[in-house]
């Protein structure tokens, strides 16, 4: 195994699932952004230092899936209201972390990339329409891991969303470097080996030039 | 001897026994034989219960062979199937085909049985074809063992495409179904079971065989899946590859928590996996069969934009609605016909012909008509793909239509596929143009997916020349 996945793993200590704070500091082995963050323990203080308002607070916990569903995330804070709703979050969530974020804006839509193992022809690297309604878009592209940058391309071409990549209202999203993302995601998962099980970054935004994770899950066998 | 090497003697014996060849004209040994009859090869029927089939002598047993038989077609069932592969190898027979069915598809003792074939193929260096295996046809070679009735005479004309089929029923259909058209058939093999050899084998052999242009798989399973994507990317860049795969894997048993995982559903994973490779996808027979017609007999489509020559009004309105829908396979567009050659058309025809693509001259054409206009049509360089619609209703239309078009599909480096319908007789019209080296299709709808499986096809050669020349670049950077 490469050496920066041997000390990803070995900062993970003896946790056995990883949480969101892990699953960024993995993905951003492979070159791909997350937001500026900080990961507060349960009776650490607020501490926002070097992250730029507004903030998302999280509920960080490999245990915890859907955090919106169970009001573990608050968006939108700003220095005056960051506090009271980080005591709020730590009062609904005494027992786990608390993970404080710089709240990236962005252009366009939201997208997926995510790793699945299938049985037969291991890794598979997928892109497609992101957000919380990704699958009810059922908007999908697959191709085995690795991937080249142009395999990837292609994949973005099959997407009903494609067209955002034509300037489409306006928008100028970067595809050649959601393309490179996607090529390392699945480079990621090469190298990460049999022990991956399934990787969702949901959702991925285009934020102040460059395709930025805003939510990373990793799971292994 | 490498393995696909030595898959020659097999698909071409010169000395074949025929493991419990049969007087009886119903039994499965009884078919085999007769029909190698034919094929003007050596034959060595075993069977102890007869002296003599149709005037060849019949040896008791399998001790009692002549030496260096290429080829033994074992048409006994499953348990003594095995004993007598055993025996041949004695006899140091190379090659087998096992038509029994009885092995690994029935449970634990067919499943020993098959597993010993597997064990005897293996360390005796033998190829075994099967079990439950339809067997092999190859018309140029004149060989055929399959035993079911298929049309066999309008596939024997220097068929390009070898079909490789796991299933029997799919595959005899597939056979029936191209024969009634025309259709090149370079090889047939029915794999069966696959105790031994498996769809890598002949994907490697007819990659490497002259007379194949084009190689079309059915496959249900896919044991080595990433070994075969892999050889079959190394086939493409010379020679389309076309899958049906039937049967979902099991991602879906997989416990699934991530949103991936839910979207996954294993076909979407070997569809992208497919187009990854090269490889083109089919859903079923008849779609196997039109991809890989229109695949060996047209290489190569320069762009994407189809003109549409019809004599019937409706027709050319439909076709024009089928190249404009939206299609994941490979996206179409009407052509836009330059000023000389609406000009030139109209003076060929008449003076109301409607011009714009579709080209519509009228059930008042005559076959130089249509001649004339498909002339302009291939001269036009804003055009990649023409569709003729051919109607011989029409009075001024008569067959010779057929030879006018195949001649100049000839010396045209655009490809032409044509649409047509004759009521009863449109199968002997689609067979007749296909002798005359036409891919024609019975529906509108078909005729323009084929024109969409040559730019498909087109794509997939740019993209692996375009990959091979940067790895090539790459390689005399590092060197």
């Amino acid at each position: 195994m490469k050496k920066k996945l041997k000390l990803w793993f070995e900062s993970l200590g003896d946790k056995e699932n990883p949480d969101e704070f892990d699953a960024k500091q993995l993905v951003r082995l492979y070159s791909i952004k997350v937001p500026m963050a900080k990961r507060l323990e349960p009776k650490d203080e607020l501490d926002v230092c070097g992250i730029n308002p507004p903030y998302v607070l999280k509920v960080c916990s490999s245990n915890i899936l859907h955090k919106t569903e169970l009001q573990g995330v608050v968006l939108n804070n700003d220095n005056e209201c960051v506090q009271d709703n980080f005591k709020m979050i730590q009062k609904r969530f005494p027992n786990e972390n608390i993970l404080v974020e710089n709240q990236s804006s962005y252009m366009g839509p939201e997208f997926i990339i995510g790793i699945i193992k299938d049985p037969a022809l291991g890794h598979a690297v997928m892109v497609g329409a992101g957000g919380v309604l990704t699958e009810l878009y059922k908007d999908t592209a697959f191709r085995l891991a690795p991937c080249s940058v142009d395999e990837a391309k292609d994949m973005i071409d099959e997407l009903v969303l494609s067209p955002v990549f034509e300037n489409f209202r306006g928008m100028t999203l970067d595809k050649e470097k959601l393309a490179q993302t996607i090529s390392q995601v699945s480079i990621l998962a090469h190298d990460l080996g049999d022990k991956l099980s399934q990787l969702d970054i949901n959702p991925i935004v285009f934020s102040d030039g460059e395709w930025t994770a805003l939510d990373v899950k990793v799971m292994f066998d | 001897m490498d393995k696909t090497a030595s898959l020659k003697r097999l698909l071409n014996p010169k000395k074949i026994a025929v493991i419990g060849a049969s007087k009886s004209k119903d039994k499965v040994g009884g078919i085999i034989f007769r029909r190698l009859l034919d094929s003007r090869r050596r034959l060595f029927p075993v069977n102890p219960k007869e002296n003599a089939i149709e005037g060849h002598k019949v040896s008791p047993d399998i001790q009692s062979l002549p030496e260096d038989i290429d080829l033994a077609i074992i048409t006994i069932s499953a348990a003594a199937a095995v004993k007598s592969v055993e025996m041949c190898i004695e006899k140091q027979i190379p090659n087998y085909i096992i038509v029994a069915g009885g092995f690994g598809e029935v449970g634990e003792k067919g499943k020993e049985l098959q597993e010993k074939l597997t064990r005897l193929a293996k360390e005796n260096h033998v190829n075994i074809l099967g079990p439950n295996s339809l067997g092999i046809f190859l018309p140029d070679e004149n060989i055929d063992t399959i035993f079911v009735e298929h049309g066999d005479k309008s596939l024997d004309r220097n068929g390009k495409v070898a079909c490789i089929v796991q299933s029997g029923s799919v595959g005899v259909e597939a056979l029936g179904y191209a024969s009634n058209t025309g259709y090149g058939m370079r090889a047939f093999v029915g794999l069966g079971n696959k105790c031994d050899l498996d769809e890598i084998d002949f994907l490697k052999y007819f990659s490497r065989d002259n007379k194949t242009n084009c190689l079309g798989f059915y496959l249900e399973n896919i044991e080595k899946g990433r070994q075969f994507l892999t050889s079959a990317k190394e086939t493409t860049r010379k020679k389309p590859v076309v899958v049906l795969k039937a049967g979902i894997t099991q991602t879906a048993a997989l416990a699934v928590s991530s949103h991936t995982g839910k979207l996954a559903g294993s076909d979407n994973v070997i569809s992208g996996a497919l187009k990854q490779f090269g490889i083109q996808r089919v859903y079923d027979d008849e779609e196997f069969c039109d991809a890989t017609k229109v695949l060996s007999m047209l290489s190569y489509a320069p762009g994407n934009r189809v003109a549409v020559l019809t004599a019937a009004g409706g027709y050319g309105v439909m076709c024009t609605d089928f190249i404009e829908k939206k299609d994941k396979r490979a996206k179409l567009v009407m052509a836009k016909l330059s000023e000389t050659s609406k000009k030139q058309i109209k003076d060929a025809t008449f003076s109301f012909t409607a011009c714009e693509n579709p080209v519509d001259i009228t059930a008042s054409a005559d076959d130089r008509m249509f001649s004339d206009s498909l002339d302009v049509l291939i001269e036009d360089k804003g055009v990649d793909i023409i569709i003729c619609i051919a109607f011989f209703a029409p009075p001024g239309i008569t067959e010779n239509l057929i030879d006018i078009i195949a001649d100049k599909i000839k010396k045209s480096d655009k490809p032409v596929i044509v649409f047509t319908k004759y009521g009863p007789f449109t199968d002997n019209s689609i067979k007749n143009l296909f002798y005359a080296g036409v891919a024609a299709y019975p529906s509108v709808g078909r005729a323009v997916r084929a024109a969409r499986f040559l730019v498909e096809r087109t794509r997939i050669k740019y993209r692996l020349d375009q990959e091979a020349s940067l790895n090539e670049k790459k390689i005399k950077t590092l060197v």
